[in-house]
């Protein structure tokens, strides 16, 4: 058991804001190939032929795609490999 | 005839000689690009990780662009060191798609700079367009060879 502790207001706030997910988007460029982004996808994520094609297609039909999303660590590091493989990911926070 | 074969457990390297050395000279070139920084050309190796916060994109970017750089180079020295009838394994196969692709992005974008219209492939007869197009073409067949396997 741990005693509560007094938290000022405006901490609250920011913890708050901390735990809201953070989304890793890929968006669509003129120069990837397809087949690489969909094999991109299933070696990072470990996602099947069919979800990372699912994926894959809705970055080049809409123009981007959520492909993953947790913690802001773990969005962090999943921006950085996809960077490394030279496809274009951005990262935001869920509203 | 496919410059990749799937072998059991590895893909197999099969560039002609004249392959070998545009490719080694290509390598070349791309790794003084990336060390020397500076080029307009780099522009889609680095891009941006948060769109509409400038202070989280300065941390990103001193937290990752060592890294990058690091694993670029290191992708590059392993092509470098299997060009020639290779057997690669997965690892060696991630680094040929990154050289590959990285190689792509910076041509690509020379071509873009240079007013090509990418989307309609409307590819000029130039050096640039020629290897754009071997470099894709490269990277089409090790995908096909290396998706051969249950798992990537």
């Amino acid at each position: 058991m741990t005693a509560p502790v007094i938290v000022p207001e405006t901490e609250i706030d920011e913890s708050v804001a901390y735990a809201r997910p953070w989304k890793v988007l890929v968006w669509d460029d003129p120069i990837n190939l397809m087949s690489y982004v969909a094999f991109v996808f299933r070696k990072l994520f470990g996602y099947s032929a069919e979800k990372a094609h699912r994926l894959m297609m809705e970055v080049h039909v809409e123009g981007k795609a959520v492909v993953s999303s947790g913690t802001r660590e773990k969005a962090e590091f999943d921006v950085f490999r996809l960077h490394e493989h030279g496809l274009w990911a951005t990262m935001e926070q869920d509203e | 005839m496919s410059r990749f074969r799937r072998d059991g457990d590895v893909v197999v390297v099969d560039l002609p000689s004249g392959e070998r050395d545009m490719l080694s000279q290509v390598l070349s070139d791309l790794r003084d690009l990336l060390i020397d920084g500076g080029d307009d050309t780099l522009r889609r190796l680095k891009p941006p990780a948060h769109l509409d916060n400038g202070e989280a994109e300065a941390s990103y970017r001193e937290l990752v662009d060592d890294d990058l750089l690091r694993s670029r180079l290191e992708a590059i020295e392993t092509v470098e060191s299997t060009l020639s009838g290779a057997e690669l394994d997965t690892s060696a196969v991630a680094a040929w798609m990154q050289s590959l692709n990285s190689l792509r992005l910076v041509l690509g974008e020379q071509l873009a700079l240079a007013g090509v219209d990418l989307v309609n492939q409307t590819m000029p007869d130039t050096a640039s367009a020629a290897l754009y197009e071997w470099t894709g073409w490269l990277l089409e067949q090790l995908i096909s060879a290396a998706s051969e396997s249950p798992e990537p």
